[in-house]
């Protein structure tokens, strides 16, 4: 646990969740307890449809669990109402998408300047951490590109730039690295992990891709709605 | 709220400019219809008034008698009995050419209604003293390129007179120059010469101060003979707007009609914008923008284009006012009476209407894609695919809706006999119309999928899928295609309709073969009328089988002036009369005995019915006359009443003519017979003989002429839904530009593309177009029998011709292919640019 103080961050306790699909009932996981320290960095592993980007919806609060909490810096989001949820994630969490999801009608500064203003903090200083985290993540000169001429590495370099502008609580990526090749992927998750932790973030990653395990403190394996540690990763 | 949102809504408006353009142009033709009519109509009101402050001046009262005037005698035996304020008016029309002024005939050296005249020109001296001088309003005489002491020939009384410009009447202020340019003031005996009216006044205004008013009022009333009396001055403008607000709100109707339409592509506008950015809302969702924030945004969008659409629209709508006024004026002198509308005036609360009605119809038309984009999941949750599964199940629950509205529309009608109800029903079933369009799409995909399309290759197969897979967007586009082609089938069939029913009804009417009319006869202004003698010799021609006469009359009522038809029928005459109301056979007995039949307009709207009793001013003092019947009558928007000819001369003992009806034996040459009577008539008496066919074209004429402003609106109505079908479809395919895309990279050739694109909105027009025409017929069955009905007392039956019908469909199908063609553009891009999309 590199750096991570002992206190959970985030508390999951007995967690449900499942889908109607016509007349039929499908249970994605239920009875899912996780706990999450601060500064510590989760790799959640399984194959697609095994539940995890469902996991991060409800962890970020853009889903509700049938069943369980959510409780995150003390405060449990499952209590709260649809838009109490929006304006936590808006304040609290980033996330990183497979396909980057950057807003097209803005530039690449823009993209990293909202969740500033969305926060109320697009100041000199809001102006100042978005320039530098652009430069960290090596696209200081594509400040006024609009997204489609960026490739998709850079698109995702711009994206965690994004997640992590406002100072998260916790970041949360799902499959980032899904829509890129080997090569890039490991790049822009050893950035990812690099950036979390300089500024002590937690960082919760949903993978299927084994090489993703690589920067994790702990590697989660989610296999038929349940969730164990993956003893290869936890005895390092 | 953030800027950054704002600066990302409006770059994604100017990456789209069609579509920017399109919401914008609904919005624009909407507003501008609305307030072109609004500013027409407001301006022949506007003009009327003004018109009759400017010809009343200060009189609080005038001294008027019947049809034929007051004796000019009466006015000095007032003001030797020691009566002040008395003003002598003769009041009539003079033609000139293109236009025509209403005469005033005054004393120059009194102060009259319209203050002294002044002006250039050789001054006031000539009026007394030259019997062809008149003064003109400066833009009048400009207008006719006269210059003071140059004469002129106008048509006074049925007559040409040779005229001479003595001056200008020189107005106080712009607002008085209007009212003066449709002004020909003259001497009262040039005047009286003129109109063939001498030793007649029409009225004396009583000019009296405030203070002992009411005692003159009441001493001058004491002095008046029992077939004069005192009237006051406002009651004219108060028959006026009476008489027109049906008129005026039936244009409003019409006008509004046509924002509803543009709301309607603004609508299908804002809920394309949604739709092509659903994963950007999606992504703003996960990144914290809350529900109320993404309705905000959406909001603050859609009334910014609002506000620019409105405000554009208020501009073209000045210039739209500007062309249309003429005919608003054109239809209120054939329907109610003469006007002239020298321009447009415009009023703040005119241009507030069209303002608040702009913004507020696109706020109302983005409402519902603004709720939309507020329920959009963050991230991952929104797929196209849930997306369209809604749309599915929204489709039935919207047709459950529409098909509520359309219950509402039928049935309202019959529960209340209000035209505000009417009006309600009309947009109730154009709405619930538009709420079956998306159903009606699935329905016409599904039989189209039972088509064998296998064979016809992959693009029908290709267009015919996505007509359903789509429906979140097709459904919409063919709800706005829908309503904005079926109000121009309405209108269409409306018009064609009326025309029909008019044109039935001469052919009733006119029984006569030869018609020989004084001028002046229709409008009860008689200046010369027929001589009495004439009919016996007219009926005396060889040929001749029988007579009958009329007598256009305008006598004075407790409730306003009356127009009276004062006839002496032959039995074919009779049956030319449809009743609507009263029994046939004891209709006319009670008529030629002293009862009266009211025109259908009349009885609506003087609200009488069979049986009640018309209170008309006599010579002899107020007479009550039994109503017999109501009969189907389409002259004037004020309706007549139809008097017998020994009804009349019993009461008002007034023998002149206006027109004589003559019957041709059967097999006589009519044209003959049309000679022979122009034979007749005395060369200095001006008449007009015409054959049965030449008045019932004339008389087309007038109709034609009369409605011209609806067909205008029809028009317009066109331009809004050709405007709305092209921007429709455009939409579409500017939307599955990414599909297309693929489409090529798949390995569509651009050929296969083009045809694609263009029979997918050929699909979606022809289904816009199959939908519009049951409810463009159930809209003018409405318009014609119930809307019609309650605001100008009209019987109309609805016939529903091919034109419109036609016209309709030819429009959504040309319009669909043509946005289709132009989308099909498209085909020509490489694959990869389409691919990259935004």
């Amino acid at each position: 646990m590199n750096g991570a103080s002992a206190a959970p961050l985030v508390r999951l306790s007995g967690l449900g969740r499942h889908y109607r699909e016509g007349d039929v009932r499908r249970t994605v996981f239920t009875g899912l307890d996780l706990e999450l320290v601060r500064g510590e960095c989760v790799v959640l592993f399984g194959r697609s449809g095994s539940g995890k980007t469902t996991l991060l919806n409800l962890v970020s609060g853009i889903d509700r669990p049938d069943a369980g909490r959510v409780e995150i810096d003390g405060i449990c989001l499952t209590a709260l109402d649809e838009e109490g949820r929006t304006l936590f994630r808006r304040g609290h969490i980033g996330f990183v998408h497979q396909f980057f999801n950057l807003l097209p009608t803005l530039t690449v500064f823009e993209n990293l300047m909202l969740p500033l203003e969305l926060n109320d903090r697009a100041d000199a200083a809001g102006r100042q951490r978005a320039t530098e985290l652009l430069a960290e993540v090596g696209l200081a000169d594509r400040h006024d590109s609009f997204p489609d001429r960026l490739s998709g590495g850079e698109q995702q370099r711009v994206a965690v730039a994004r997640a992590l502008v406002h100072d998260p609580l916790l970041l949360l990526a799902d499959e980032p690295t899904g829509n890129l090749d080997v090569e890039t992927g490991a790049r822009v998750l050893a950035l990812l992990k690099q950036l979390a932790a300089a500024a002590g973030h937690t960082l919760l990653v949903a993978t299927h891709s084994r090489e993703a395990t690589m920067i994790a403190d702990r590697v989660l394996v989610f296999d038929d709605g349940r969730l164990c540690e993956d003893g290869t990763r936890t005895a390092e | 709220m953030s800027a950054l949102l704002h600066r990302s809504g409006r770059r994604h408006l100017a990456r789209h400019p069609w579509l920017l353009a399109l919401a914008l142009l609904g919005i624009t033709l909407g507003v501008a219809v609305v307030t072109a009519i609004d500013l027409a109509s407001e301006s022949a009101r506007r003009a009327f008034t003004l018109g009759a402050e400017t010809l009343t001046g200060r009189a609080s009262h005038h001294v008027v008698a019947g049809p034929g005037g007051i004796d000019e005698r009466l006015y000095a035996t007032l003001r030797l009995a020691g009566h002040r304020g008395l003003v002598p008016v003769v009041e009539g029309y003079l033609q000139l050419p293109g236009q025509t002024l209403q005469l005033l005939g005054i004393d120059p050296l009194v102060e009259g209604p319209v203050g002294r005249p002044g002006g250039s020109g050789a001054g006031l001296l000539p009026l007394l003293t030259d019997p062809g001088a008149l003064l003109l309003g400066r833009t009048t005489a400009e207008q006719h390129g006269l210059t003071p002491g140059e004469g002129f020939s106008g048509i006074a009384g049925g007559r040409v007179h040779s005229l001479r410009l003595a001056g200008w009447l020189e107005a106080a202020d712009p607002v008085q120059a209007r009212a003066l340019d449709g002004l020909a003031v003259a001497d009262i005996a040039t005047a009286q010469e003129l109109l063939g009216r001498q030793g007649r006044l029409s009225r004396i205004d009583v000019i009296l101060p405030t203070t002992g008013r009411a005692a003159g009022l009441v001493r001058l009333a004491a002095a008046l003979p029992a077939d004069v009396r005192l009237e006051s001055a406002g009651s004219d403008a108060v028959f006026m707007t009476e008489v027109t607000a049906a008129f005026t709100l039936n244009l409003t109707a019409l006008s509004l009609l046509a924002l509803l339409v543009g709301a309607f592509l603004v609508y299908n506008t804002m809920t394309f914008a949604v739709l092509q950015r659903l994963p950007q809302l999606a992504i703003l969702r996960t990144l914290g923008v809350t529900r109320r924030e993404i309705f905000r945004l959406v909001s603050v969008e859609a009334l910014l284009i609002g506000a620019v659409g409105t405000v554009a629209g208020l501009l073209l709508g000045l210039v739209l006012g500007h062309g249309l006024v003429g005919l608003v004026a054109r239809t209120f002198d054939d329907l109610y009476f003469t006007l002239t509308v020298s321009g447009l005036f415009l009023t703040p609360w005119s241009l507030a209407k069209g303002l608040l009605l702009g913004i507020g119809a696109t706020w109302l038309a983005a409402l519902a894609p603004a709720l939309a984009a507020a329920r959009v999941a963050p991230g991952a949750l929104q797929r196209r695919s849930v997306l369209e599964a809604m749309a599915r199940r929204l489709a039935w629950i919207a047709a459950l809706l529409g098909l509520a509205l359309l219950l509402v529309a039928a049935v309202l009608p019959a529960l209340t006999d209000s035209l505000a109800a009417g009006f309600a029903a009309l947009f109730a079933l154009l709405l619930g119309a538009a709420l079956l369009a998306p159903i009606a799409v699935r329905g016409l995909a599904w039989a189209l999928h039972g088509l064998p399309l296998g064979r016809a290759g992959v693009v029908p197969r290709l267009a015919v899928s996505s007509l359903v897979a789509t429906l979140s967007r097709t459904g919409v586009a063919t709800a706005a295609l829908t309503v904005a082609v079926a109000a121009a089938i309405g209108i269409g069939l409306m018009i064609d309709s009326f025309r029909l029913t008019v044109d039935r009804w001469l052919g009733q009417r006119l029984q006569a073969d030869v018609y020989v009319s004084a001028p002046g006869a229709l409008d009860g202004t008689l200046s010369n009328p027929l001589p009495e003698a004439l009919l016996g010799r007219l009926a005396a021609l060889a040929g001749v089988h029988a007579t009958s006469s009329y007598r256009g009359a305008t006598v004075a009522s407790p409730s306003g002036p009356v127009n009276l038809a004062v006839v002496d029928l032959t039995r074919a005459g009779r049956a030319g009369h449809v009743l609507i109301d009263g029994d046939s056979l004891a209709v006319w007995t009670a008529f030629e005995t002293g009862a009266v039949l009211l025109s259908e307009p009349f009885a609506h709207l003087r609200r009488l019915v069979v049986g009640d009793r018309l209170r008309l001013e006599t010579p002899a003092g107020t007479r009550m006359f039994p109503v017999a019947g109501i009969y189907a009558d389409f002259v004037g928007g004020s309706g007549r009443v139809l008097m017998a000819r020994a009804t009349w001369l019993h009461h008002w003992q007034d023998p002149a003519i206006s027109s004589i009806g003559l019957y041709a034996v059967p097999g006589a040459d009519v044209d003959a017979l049309v000679t022979a009577a122009r034979m007749a008539v005395d060369a200095n008496v001006p008449v007009t003989v015409r054959s049965n066919r030449a008045l019932r074209e004339a008389s087309l004429e007038v109709f034609d002429r009369t409605f011209r402003i609806t067909d205008v609106l029809r028009l317009l109505a066109l331009g809004v839904a050709f405007a709305g079908i092209f921007g429709a479809c455009l939409m579409l395919q500017e939307e599955r530009a990414r599909e297309l895309g693929m489409l090529r990279a798949l390995g569509l050739l651009p050929g296969q593309l083009r045809a694609l694109v263009a029979l997918q909105t050929l699909l979606l027009g022809l289904a816009a177009g199959l939908l519009a025409l049951p409810l463009g017929v159930a809209l003018a069955e409405l318009l014609t029998t119930v809307i019609n009905r309650r605001a100008f007392g009209w019987t109309l039956a609805l016939d529903v011709t091919a034109g419109p019908l036609l016209g309709g469909l030819l429009l959504a199908v040309g319009a669909a292919l043509f946005a289709g063609l132009l989308a099909g553009r498209r085909a020509g891009m490489p694959p990869a640019a389409a691919l990259r999309g935004e």
